[in-house]
């Protein structure tokens, strides 16, 4: 099976890669979106003092 | 004549180095007059294949905004290293290791654990994780390993210069790009920012620097011409890089670092520690408690941007865990 690889999807904030399987015919079978990253805020704003979180948090996105 | 070559990645980023970038406005358009960008994520539609064909080198300059915290981000490193005759870390994070560095504090298994099970919002009775390669029906799928600890780019690969700050600003950007068009480069290792502190630069009334208890916002009302830190207000000032304009400073906000530290010091939380401690008024063990009480969270406030690039560098891991 064919496999397209769109690696990164670009234009958009974050990092994404889309991966599509095609048949002999070159009809698509499948696809699938996929997130190569995670920074893991959900774990390290814990124990952060709450008023210091709006000085954090705002970099899950920039754009 | 063909035109220089410039390339941007974020890595482990918020995407706000990419918009401080966009942030110079129409001056954006001489960075397009100036050189061709022939790779950038945010805007172009480049490829990472396009990128590997691209012969060594023949990038003139690569501003690499993010930390490096998964596999990916380490290999697309070494591949724009490669294909780059100057490298840059763009940002506190690519510098300093970041906000994403207070991921050090932590591991990689904790947060899969408080991201896919704990988390309100997951429904996960299997126990699903990330994997970096799954079999699916068609074929093969592929994730990068991520890390437990989050790296500067520095330590991944050899950087020429160092524009730090959480984003830099304009007027940096604006410099870097004039040094570049103009060829006049500094020296390489530079950071191009003050070799001043942010104290050195903040206009504040500095009197007597002696505090007897630390206060927290909702504790105390900032007189806004007065150092933050004479108020008992713990600022990261002391012991970081001046050349940010000294914005948060000017809003009201104490200095949280995102310059790093200033020239001479190498670990900037130890530094910060040695400053309050050395304008603490204390009559003994009794008083150096209730400030060790007062200061709520020291390792993530003292090392808000730079745990990466700290002498820690990150908590003690378990043996045998992937990576420290």
């Amino acid at each position: 099976m064919k496999k397209i690889s769109v690696n990164p999807i670009t234009r958009l904030e974050g990092h994404g890669k889309i991966e599509i399987f095609l048949d002999d015919s070159g009809e698509v079978v499948n696809s699938y979106l996929q997130i190569p990253e995670l920074r893991g805020f959900e774990k390290f704003c814990e124990g952060r003092p709450v008023e210091e979180l709006p000085r954090i948090v705002p970099r899950i996105c920039g754009v | 004549m063909t035109k220089p070559k410039i390339a941007l990645y974020w890595a482990a980023a918020c995407g706000g180095c990419d918009v401080a970038v966009l942030d110079t406005n129409e001056k954006i358009l001489d960075i397009a007059n100036l050189a061709d960008i022939v790779f950038w994520p945010v805007a172009l539609d480049f490829k990472y294949h396009h990128v590997e064909e691209m012969a060594d080198t023949s990038i003139d300059l690569c501003l690499f905004n993010g930390a490096v915290r998964n596999s990916e981000q380490e290999e697309i490193a070494r591949l724009l290293r490669a294909k780059s005759k100057v490298m840059v870390a763009f940002g506190a994070c690519a510098c300093f290791g970041g906000i994403p560095a207070l991921g050090n504090f932590t591991t990689r298994d904790e947060i899969f654990e408080r991201v896919y099970i704990e988390s309100p919002s997951s429904a996960n009775e299997n126990r699903t994780f990330p994997q970096t390669l799954t079999k699916v029906e068609e074929g093969e799928l592929d994730l990068p390993e991520m890390f437990d600890t989050v790296m500067t780019l520095a330590q991944v690969v050899d950087v020429e210069y160092f524009i730090p700050g959480c984003p830099p600003p304009v007027d940096i950007i604006l410099k870097v790009v004039d040094l570049f068009a103009s060829g006049q480069l500094p020296p390489v290792g530079a950071i191009i920012a003050s070799d001043k502190t942010l104290c050195d630069e903040c206009e504040r009334t500095k009197e007597e620097k002696k505090i007897a208890r630390i206060y927290r916002p909702h504790q105390i009302i900032p007189d806004p011409n007065r150092c933050l830190l004479e108020q008992g207000i713990i600022c990261c000032g002391p012991a970081t890089r001046g050349g940010c304009g000294v914005r948060c400073v000017k809003a009201n906000m104490p200095c949280r670092g995102c310059f790093g530290p200033p020239p001479g010091v190498i670990d900037q939380g130890a530094k910060l520690v040695s400053a309050i401690a050395s304008i603490y008024q204390s009559d003994g063990q009794e008083d150096i408690n209730r400030m060790l009480e007062d200061i709520v969270d020291p390792a993530g406030t003292f090392y808000r941007f730079g745990m990466a690039d700290s002498m820690l560098k990150r908590k003690s891991l378990p043996q045998g865990e992937r990576r420290a």
